[in-house]
């Protein structure tokens, strides 16, 4: 088993490297110079150079590429153009609210898709199936940032239950959660009810019944755990979108986050922020999905099998 | 007044299955006794309606689609029509056991073997986990799977060890019935005679009785006390092993026996029964054989055959034989 | 010999159209979002002609600004003082238009990839599909706001960032569809008479992966129109004052608390031509696929 992570850790070396010079490759097809942002107009042509050299944005896109990969593996990502702050300790600073809302978004997404997806799967083509689904295909449907706008209206500004903007206690995450965490749950119900679905038509559920196993635990039991498997997964790929999600529901909310990060140093024009916060999120991404994949393994004893051998 | 002898007793069993494409009539008017500590072989082709029969035994027909209606259906002193659900799950896997036709589908991927056998026994004799897991591995021994494997995984045994863990399963809390739909039908040969005589050595050693499904005529000669053969959902003809097979009186059984290969004359023509057997959302109005039986008379598509005692046990189903001077070729003396 | 083969695929293709088209009749869902994606797209073919860009959409009327829906304003006027019904019917011009054509670039070069990697296997699909992985590692979102940000604010460096985001989908599903068919037997037998590979690939084996192709495209618009909506409103996408209705919304949050109607309709029709095209998108699946979970 223990093969197998390792195994894993060391592919995605690779693909961290190449998610670098991806973002390295677009960032640098931006037209202008960006020495000019830190320098000002007024800088003669060997201050210019000089400063280039300081900013290590001399030299052509594999040298800086090579030094900025030189840097990154000393945790040093380089001084945002606009505040002269370090873009690492920046991004950890708001990594933690990032991480906070996102958890908080999966766990009702869970709470919302699981129960839901089983009693539509159990009742497959009843009312209750055909109003979850449409429930959910709406859920889909809804552009989460406007999700976002409309429960502010409702929840702050008519009922004003809860607020608006920033992060002030509990009552702060819920609205943003809801926003990201309705989409993602609407994705999870019709996948919890597909693969319920599958399973429920399995001849081991018989079998189970036959030893006089009750109703409730064939479903809970026998057969959410075999469908849990491929749920998982499809959660674990999530992740990224709720990460993008987050970015927007951020916006909205004005939540100190790391979404919030991305775009306003985009807007400022604000290049090694950018760089920075793209690939660290890149990474968080990927090291989840690798977890993810541990998990999936560890859950379902065939593949576990196929690793400890 | 249900028999103290009989450990099951149906009276017209009618199972109608209610599809888009039609009313399925899978099981249509069935009647079968089955003394204590006896064995009886449900014979038939593929799609007869064996495993519906089994399966509403239990009670395990999905519902929908499928309704199940009876007059009588008595298992080991339990009136299993009336009964609720909370009942019927305590007799499950305790008085009444089933053995599946796909040991490949049959366990849960995710479960120990183990686990799966001592579920049984945690459920119906209310023991402890460890209690049930050890009496579980214990089971594993007495079907020829070594106990260290307990806490393996389905996957990891081959078709007949599984099979074996089924039967495990099954017989894990000492049922009275045991229902057996063509246990040995997915396995290989020399694997099928392992496992028969498995089931063969528990049956007798803990006195069960057994209702074994099968196609199989030389399985139901090696194990079985009684026969009924079905075909399109009717039982056409019952009665003890040895009327059957000597004094056969069905023209369907009949066809059965003729169509097995000679073993010792290779050269013999294979002898097929010719048709197909009909539509189940469609049967002919009067006897559901007679478009394929060589003995057939206007009169069998008009009217339908009721069950009729010929002889001691032996029932046929066959307006043929409302003539006294009947008898197919089979055993004609 | 070679007219009979193409007459007889001909044939083949119209049935199979035919047969399709009978299975999605019978999804309601489906027909619902196809009734109303069709009046979504009347609306943006019409409403060039039913307002005047320059006077109806953009042309600022201080005098006129934030009126609640009246009978005038049906759906009420923006801070500008401009017609947000008007807006948002051309609104739907922009919208359809970046989410079909960023799929579409999307899909010819996702599938080319895809489809070649598939069917040549070896090292250059391993390549493919490295970098396929890497792109899929970075959020979309993140993704087509780098590339927009880099290139500047524009609606068709929207329709490319958009569309960058979108071929991972699109290589996984050609190559996933060549794999399933690259066995089978009348792929050697046209391998065996002599058939080049690009026409292989295009007569033989593209039409069967066709299917799967369809329906991620329709759903690909779907989450194509919200990207782009999503990144309008994070001021990424089409500049203004463009009647996006993205855009729209994030110009009418400052105004949110006494003028809340301007949240209203911008985003009500996001969703309504998303859920027409998620729809057809699932009839279509279900119609595509022999084994259905009714």
């Amino acid at each position: 088993m223990y093969r197998y992570i390792i195994n894993r850790l060391i592919m995605l070396i690779p693909v961290l490297l190449g998610v670098v010079f991806i973002v390295f490759f677009i960032m640098d097809l931006a037209p202008g110079d960006p020495v000019y942002q830190v320098a000002g107009e007024q800088a003669t042509p060997a201050e210019l150079q000089e400063l280039r050299v300081k900013l290590g944005l001399d030299g052509n896109i594999f040298t800086r590429y090579a030094r900025y990969i030189k840097n990154m593996l000393r945790g040093d990502l380089g001084v945002s153009y606009i505040s002269k702050r370090n873009v690492m300790k920046t991004y950890l600073e708001r990594l933690p609210n990032t991480l906070m809302l996102a958890s908080v978004t999966m766990v009702v997404a869970i709470l919302v898709s699981i129960p839901l997806g089983i009693i539509a799967a159990v009742h497959q083509n009843s009312i209750k199936d055909t109003v979850s689904m449409i429930l959910a295909l709406l859920g889909l449907s809804i552009p989460n940032f406007w999700l976002g706008l409309l429960l502010i209206i409702l929840f702050s500004l008519k009922l004003k239950w809860l607020p608006s903007g920033g992060i002030n206690g509990i009552k702060s995450i819920i609205l943003p959660a809801l926003t990201v965490g309705l989409g993602l749950a609407a994705l999870m119900t019709r996948t919890t009810r597909s693969s319920m679905l599958d399973v429920v038509r399995q001849d081991y559920l018989r079998t189970a019944r036959s030893k006089g196993v009750t109703e409730k635990k064939v479903i809970y039991r026998h057969a959410l755990k075999n469908a849990l498997i491929p749920i998982i997964t499809i959660f674990g790929i999530q992740f990224s979108n709720v990460l993008g999600g987050s970015v927007l529901a951020e916006t909205v909310f004005s939540w100190p986050g790391v979404g919030r990060l991305v775009v306003d140093a985009i807007n400022q024009r604000d290049i090694p922020m950018v760089t920075g916060a793209l690939v660290m999120t890149t990474m968080l991404v990927s090291i989840v999905n690798l977890l993810v994949d541990i998990i999936y393994a560890y859950v379902d004893p065939r593949i576990k099998a196929q690793y400890t051998k | 007044m249900p028999d103290a002898n009989l450990i099951l007793e149906i009276k017209n069993l009618d199972v109608c299955y209610k599809t888009e494409d039609g009313d399925v009539h899978a099981v249509n008017g069935i009647d079968l006794q089955l003394g204590y500590h006896k064995t009886l072989g449900l014979v038939g082709e593929t799609g007869a309606g064996k495993t519906t029969t089994a399966l509403s035994l239990l009670r395990l027909i999905p519902d929908p689609p499928g309704i199940i209606e009876c007059d009588t259906m008595i298992v080991a002193g339990n009136d299993m029509l009336k009964m609720p659900v909370s009942e019927l799950e305590g007799i499950r896997g305790k008085d009444i056991s089933m053995i599946f036709q796909d040991p490949m589908t049959a366990l849960n991927p995710v479960f120990t073997v183990g686990e799966q056998i001592a579920e049984s026994l945690e459920i119906h004799e209310h023991l402890s986990k460890s209690d049930a897991y050890e009496r579980a591995i214990q089971m594993l021994e007495t079907v020829g799977i070594p106990r260290s494997r307990g806490n393996e995984f389905p996957h990891q045994f081959s078709g007949g060890m599984k099979q074996r863990v089924v039967i495990a399963i099954a017989l894990a809390c000492n049922p009275k019935l045991l229902i057996a739909d063509e246990p040995t039908t997915a396995l290989d040969v020399t694997i099928q005679a392992q496992v028969l005589e498995l089931m063969k050595t528990l049956k007798d050693k803990n006195d069960t009785s057994m209702i074994l499904i099968t196609h199989d005529l030389g399985i139901v000669a090696e194990v079985c006390d009684e026969v009924a053969v079905m075909y399109a959902g009717r039982i056409v003809e019952k009665g003890s092993l040895r009327e059957i097979f000597d004094e056969t009186l069905h023209p369907y059984t009949e066809g059965l026996f003729n169509s097995l290969p000679n073993i010792n004359d290779r050269s013999a023509k294979l002898k097929p029964i010719q048709g197909l057997m009909p539509d189940p959302t469609d049967l002919p109005p009067g006897c559901t054989f007679a478009p394929r039986c060589g003995y057939a008379k206007d009169e069998c598509l008009r009217r339908q055959p009721r069950l009729a005692c010929m002889a001691g046990t032996h029932y046929v189903s066959c307006l043929a034989y409302e003539r006294s001077d009947f008898h197919i070729g089979r055993g004609k003396h | 010999m070679r007219r009979k083969h193409l007459a007889s695929e001909k044939y083949a293709k119209r049935s199979a159209f035919k047969s399709i088209w009978k299975q999605l009749k019978k999804n309601k869902g489906a027909m619902m979002g196809l009734a109303i994606l069709s009046v979504i797209v009347l609306i943006a073919i019409l409403s060039q002609f039913a307002f005047n860009y320059k006077e109806d959409i953009i042309a600022q009327n201080i005098g006129n600004r934030l009126q609640h829906p009246s009978r005038e304003h049906l759906f009420g006027t923006d801070a500008l003082g401009r017609d947000v019904l008007g807006r948002v019917a051309y609104g739907a011009r922009y919208s359809l238009a970046i989410g079909v054509v960023s799929v579409l670039i999307a899909m010819v070069a996702g599938v080319a990839l895809g489809a070649a990697a598939g069917y040549i296997g070896g090292f250059f699909e391993n390549i493919v599909m490295r970098i396929t992985d890497i792109f899929s590692a970075i959020p979309s979102v993140l993704l087509a706001i780098a590339i927009v940000a880099s290139l500047g604010k524009s609606t068709f460096n929207l329709m490319v960032a958009v569309g960058v985001a979108s071929i991972p989908a699109f290589v996984r599903v050609a190559r996933a569809s060549v794999l399933t068919v690259r066995g089978e037997e009348y792929i050697e037998a046209a391998r065996a008479i002599g058939m080049r590979d690009w026409k292989i690939i295009l007569v033989h084996i593209l039409p069967n992966c066709l299917s799967q192709i369809i329906v991620q495209t329709t759903l690909r618009v779907a989450s194509a129109i919200i990207a782009a909506a999503s990144l309008s409103f994070l001021g990424l996408g089409v500049p203004a004052p463009a009647p996006e209705w993205g855009s729209m919304l994030s110009e009418g949050r400052a105004y949110i608390r006494d003028y809340s109607y301007l949240m209203v309709f911008p985003g009500l029709a996001i969703m309504l031509t998303v859920l027409s095209l998620n729809l057809i998108g699932d009839g279509l699946r279900d119609a595509l696929d022999p084994k259905l979970k009714r």
